[in-house]
């Protein structure tokens, strides 16, 4: 039975693949090119699964796939019952509270009704915990820089790397939540029952992929 | 994988035959030891627990049983001066789980073995083992693994260090997931955190146990362990020559889940890639001095919905539907 590796699409899964080319992981060029979303690699009985990032975890908790490459924003939000097996350092970045230029935390905290635009509703619901603030969260999947500009939310808890698409937008970070970075995981099962096939797939995957 | 089951499963005939077949021979198993069945109320009326189906019995609240552990020890500590030694139980618990799509109705079957005068705990737990090692069998699986953990290798030292309850329960959810960089992440610059780092590095480096068993010796709390180290040292050694054909035998260090119940040896049950333990149970020292006995206990429990599951979506594990 064929090891399934699961990997992300988007700014993580760009990241990674490069990174994996010549090894015993390297994916399949022509069938990435043939957009079939179960890929061989190049160990025999090693396949990868070419998934979107917030259902990831979900093949990898469920058993299909024994490993998995995912952000910990994700992991944070959804809480799966997986194992974490590594920090692979790259994929950083801020999970950071913005606004529109010129409004200051200050601000935010003094407004009797303030209302947050994010995907991340865990994550910024802990952080108002903390900070001793309640506000109105507004759950949006994308394009949320648009949220504060239309008047929708009086600000954004959001990925920030480079903080480009943040300034395109009038917008800037004025606190930071926390720090995300790409994660290995592993299905529990396979990995506490059969650590003899997954835990050296788990190495390469690591030696392969951890930003030094 | 995992079907995607109804939170309260109606059992049709090939299932309702399969159960009624695991739990008759699982328990003329547990009788041929010695154990004889009781049977608690299905409704727990102290303290019910968050994950329970909860509901009103005029101003009371109440819940349905959530666990047979739980509600045989109350029942116990209330009807009986000394414990009767060897029970057994079968029947239904109900308890909502962390995934949502797990059943909340649960077919159980299980045993406990309580003393009251300080019986050779050691003894004891190689006993569930060793029945616990014939489940397999029992159940018509081809295989097995049978992870041996310790409960106390992360309570002591973790008492030793007197760790604010949150930062222990963050420590524990980290090793839980074998995530030593999350660890490292909630321990930060805390006094303890160089040692306790040590110490779960130690815990996680080894998936299969052995080495890192050894590798104890250079723990921080290596002192502490040493009871501990020696007890697991002689179980393998004893447990290996008994271990029927197809069931492997492991070590898991870092098995920490129910730490706040599990006083000592742990015990799990799993067949190969499936993504939840079969059956799981352990030494609980602690349970029936909370409800004012001075008694030791120790038992495990089998999963037969999971099984049911896994007769379903993985056959060939079986050597007989």
């Amino acid at each position: 039975m064929s090891i399934l590796i699961a990997l992300p699409k988007g700014r993580i899964g760009d990241d990674l693949l490069p990174k994996l080319a010549g090894g015993p992981l390297a994916l399949d060029e022509k069938a990435i090119k043939s957009r079939v979303l179960r890929i061989p690699t190049a160990t025999p009985g090693v396949e990868a699964l070419l998934l979107k990032g917030a259902d990831l975890p979900r093949y990898v908790a469920g058993g299909v796939a024994a490993l998995g490459i995912v952000g910990s924003d994700t992991l944070d939000e959804l809480d799966p019952e997986l194992l974490e097996l590594a920090d692979l350092k790259f994929g950083a970045c801020r999970l950071s509270l913005c606004a529109v230029e010129g409004v200051e935390l200050e601000a935010l905290r003094r407004k009797p009704h303030l209302r947050l635009a994010t995907k991340f509703v865990k994550a910024t619901q802990a952080w108002l915990e903390a900070e001793d603030l309640t506000a109105e969260l507004v759950p949006l999947q994308s394009s949320v820089e648009l949220a504060p500009i239309l008047g929708l939310a009086d600000g954004i808890v959001d990925l920030v790397q480079t903080g480009g698409t943040l300034r395109a937008h009038g917008l800037k970070e004025i606190a930071i939540l926390g720090r995300t970075s790409a994660r290995l995981v592993a299905s529990r099962g396979a990995y506490l029952s059969q650590p003899e096939r997954i835990a050296p797939l788990a190495k390469v995957l690591i030696e392969a992929l951890t930003e030094k | 994988m995992p079907t995607h089951t109804p939170h309260f499963p109606d059992l049709l005939f090939p299932a309702s035959k399969r159960l009624r077949r695991w739990e008759a021979a699982f328990m003329e198993l547990l009788e041929s030891h010695g154990y004889q069945e009781l049977r608690p109320s299905l409704v727990l009326r102290e303290s019910p627990e968050e994950r329970a189906v909860r509901f009103f019995d005029g101003e009371d609240l109440v819940a349905l049983r959530w666990d047979f552990t739980t509600a045989l020890a109350r029942m116990l500590a209330r009807r009986f001066p000394e414990p009767p030694p060897r029970i057994s139980y079968a029947g239904s618990v109900f308890r909502r789980a962390s995934q949502p799509w797990e059943p909340v109705e649960h077919s159980e079957v299980g045993c406990e073995h309580i003393c009251a005068h300080g019986e050779n705990s050691h003894q004891v737990d190689i006993e569930l083992a060793r029945m616990l090692m014939a489940v397999p069998a029992v159940m018509g699986l081809k295989g097995g693994i049978l992870a041996l953990g310790h409960a106390a290798l992360l309570r002591r030292p973790l008492e030793a260090e007197q760790l604010p309850k949150a930062l222990a329960d963050r420590l524990v959810w980290a090793l839980d997931r074998r995530a030593q960089h999350r660890a490292a992440e909630a321990m930060g610059d805390h006094p303890a955190a160089k040692r306790l780092l040590a110490h779960t590095e130690i815990l996680l480096a080894d998936p299969e146990g052995e080495v890192g068993l050894a590798a104890l010796e250079s723990s921080p709390y290596a002192g502490l362990l040493e009871e501990e180290r020696a007890h697991l040292q002689v179980t393998l050694g004893t447990l290996r020559p008994m271990l029927p054909e197809g069931l492997a035998l492991r070590l898991d260090l870092a098995d920490v889940k129910g730490l706040d119940f599990y006083t000592g040896p742990t015990l799990r049950l799993w067949a190969p890639g499936v993504q939840q333990e079969l059956a799981a149970g352990g030494r609980y020292d602690g349970l029936f001095p909370e409800l004012g006995r001075p008694w030791t206990a120790a038992g495990f429990c089998v999963r037969l919905t999971r099984l049911l599951d896994l007769s379903e979506t993985r056959p060939e594990l079986f050597s007989e539907n």
